[in-house]
């Protein structure tokens, strides 16, 4: 300022310095008139955004936020309902027992008799089965041992289990006997002798799904290589 | 209309909008008319006017979530009228109301980036501009907090909107005003 000596370059100066914040208050009117118009490059956001503190931007939204107010309340249909509910609600005594009853419910075996008594089977049709399957058992064993797997064991898994379920009335009624190979721990099947009719025996055959796709593959191992 | 009856219906305007009765605040226009009658209007202007001695306003939003000064018969009936808060809130108010430093410059962010967006915005992309200024965990808890409070809403394909009570509460054009042109002292 000291060296400034003509009034001439004072005046060209801040001509120059007016012109400048002229051009920086025309950018702000742009930006603000954008903003008021929400046709705002999104980048420009984005930059400023990034450039402003927590405070900053608390403030920023403060100013342009005018909270809704408003209060809860029980309505007089809220209050009716709550009612309706408390009065068809049983005493918790009873409520205890149903839930009592519910969790002594247990998965549990089905037999025969129970199976006839729920109409899934009809006794006739299930000794019929029976006495088909023995047949099949003669025929099929002549007399000798055959094994057990090949015997029960079908296409289908359902097919099989009953099979197996059927094999082993069989068995507790006396009429076929289930023998395991102690060495091959092979297990056989063969039609009982009369004497030993009326004779039923226990012997534990386990049998779920991949016991049944094991031997079916297996059997039909074999019978390709028979043929 | 007799002082009295003038009275009783002021006050039967202020609980229908003060006192919450459905999922959102305030009323709408056709319940005010078959509560108020009619001249419902007239019944809110004047309650705009006691209302302003206690530093609150009301707020006309249409159906479409803007709000628009004036509106017709049809569009009044639609719109929903909520009471606000006439002037900003400070910080301690804010932080009366519950509110802390950090949430408030999240929904900042957040409602600026969407609103700039033309009013959709990735989630992705949203959680991505917040990370760099807060924890991941911070922003996810916000951003589900602020969604079911109604300031954002998001869809299946995890895209961010404003929602009701940001079109209620926010004056979006005077918020991307003070960020976009750094009006913040």
């Amino acid at each position: 300022m000291p060296r400034w000596k003509l009034v001439d370059d004072l005046l060209l100066d801040s001509e120059a310095l007016r012109e400048l914040s002229e051009v920086v208050k025309l950018q702000s009117d742009w930006v603000k008139h954008r903003a008021s118009r929400m046709f705002i490059d999104p980048f420009l956001v984005e930059t400023k955004l990034k450039l402003m503190d927590r405070e900053q931007l608390a403030k920023a939204f403060l100013r342009s936020w005018r909270p809704v107010i408003s209060t809860e309340q029980l309505t007089f249909r809220r209050l009716k309902e709550a009612y309706d509910y408390w009065a068809a609600l049983p005493p918790l005594l009873e409520r205890k027992r149903e839930l009592m009853t519910q969790a002594e419910v247990e998965v549990k075996h089905l037999n025969l008799e129970e199976l006839i008594k729920m109409r899934l089977l009809s006794r006739e049709e299930f000794e019929r089965s029976l006495n088909e399957m023995y047949e099949e058992l003669v025929n099929a064993s002549r007399g000798g041992p055959i094994n057990y797997w090949g015997f029960v064991i079908k296409d289908s898994f359902e097919e099989s289990a009953l099979r197996a379920y059927m094999a082993s009335f069989l068995v507790s009624q006396g009429r076929a006997e289930i023998f395991i190979d102690p060495i091959q721990e092979e297990i056989f099947i063969k039609p009982a002798k009369a004497e030993d009719k009326k004779m039923g025996r226990s012997i534990v055959v386990a049998f779920n799904y991949s016991i049944w796709e094991k031997e079916l593959e297996r059997i039909k191992h074999e019978r390709r290589r028979a043929s | 209309m007799s002082e009295e009856e003038l009275a009783r219906k002021l006050r039967r305007a202020a609980h229908l909008i003060l006192f919450q009765h459905h999922r959102y605040p305030g009323a709408k226009g056709w319940e005010l008319r078959k509560v108020v009658g009619r001249d419902y209007m007239k019944v809110i202007k004047l309650l705009r006017e006691k209302l302003s001695d206690l530093g609150l306003d009301i707020k006309i939003v249409s159906e479409e979530g803007e709000d628009i000064a004036s509106l017709s018969e049809m569009q009044l009936d639609k719109a929903r009228f909520y009471v606000v808060s006439k002037h900003p809130l400070t910080f301690s108010e804010a932080a009366l109301a519950g509110w802390r430093l950090d949430s408030l410059a999240v929904l900042a962010v957040t409602i600026s980036f969407i609103a700039s967006r033309h009013g959709k915005a990735p989630k992705k992309e949203v959680e991505k501009m917040l990370s760099e200024k807060f924890p991941e965990w911070k922003v996810s808890v916000e951003l589900d907090r602020f969604i079911k409070k109604g300031y954002l809403s998001e869809d299946e394909e995890e895209v961010l909107y404003l929602g009701w009570r940001t079109k209620a509460e926010v004056d979006l054009k005077a918020l991307l005003e003070n960020i976009a042109g750094g009006q913040t002292s």
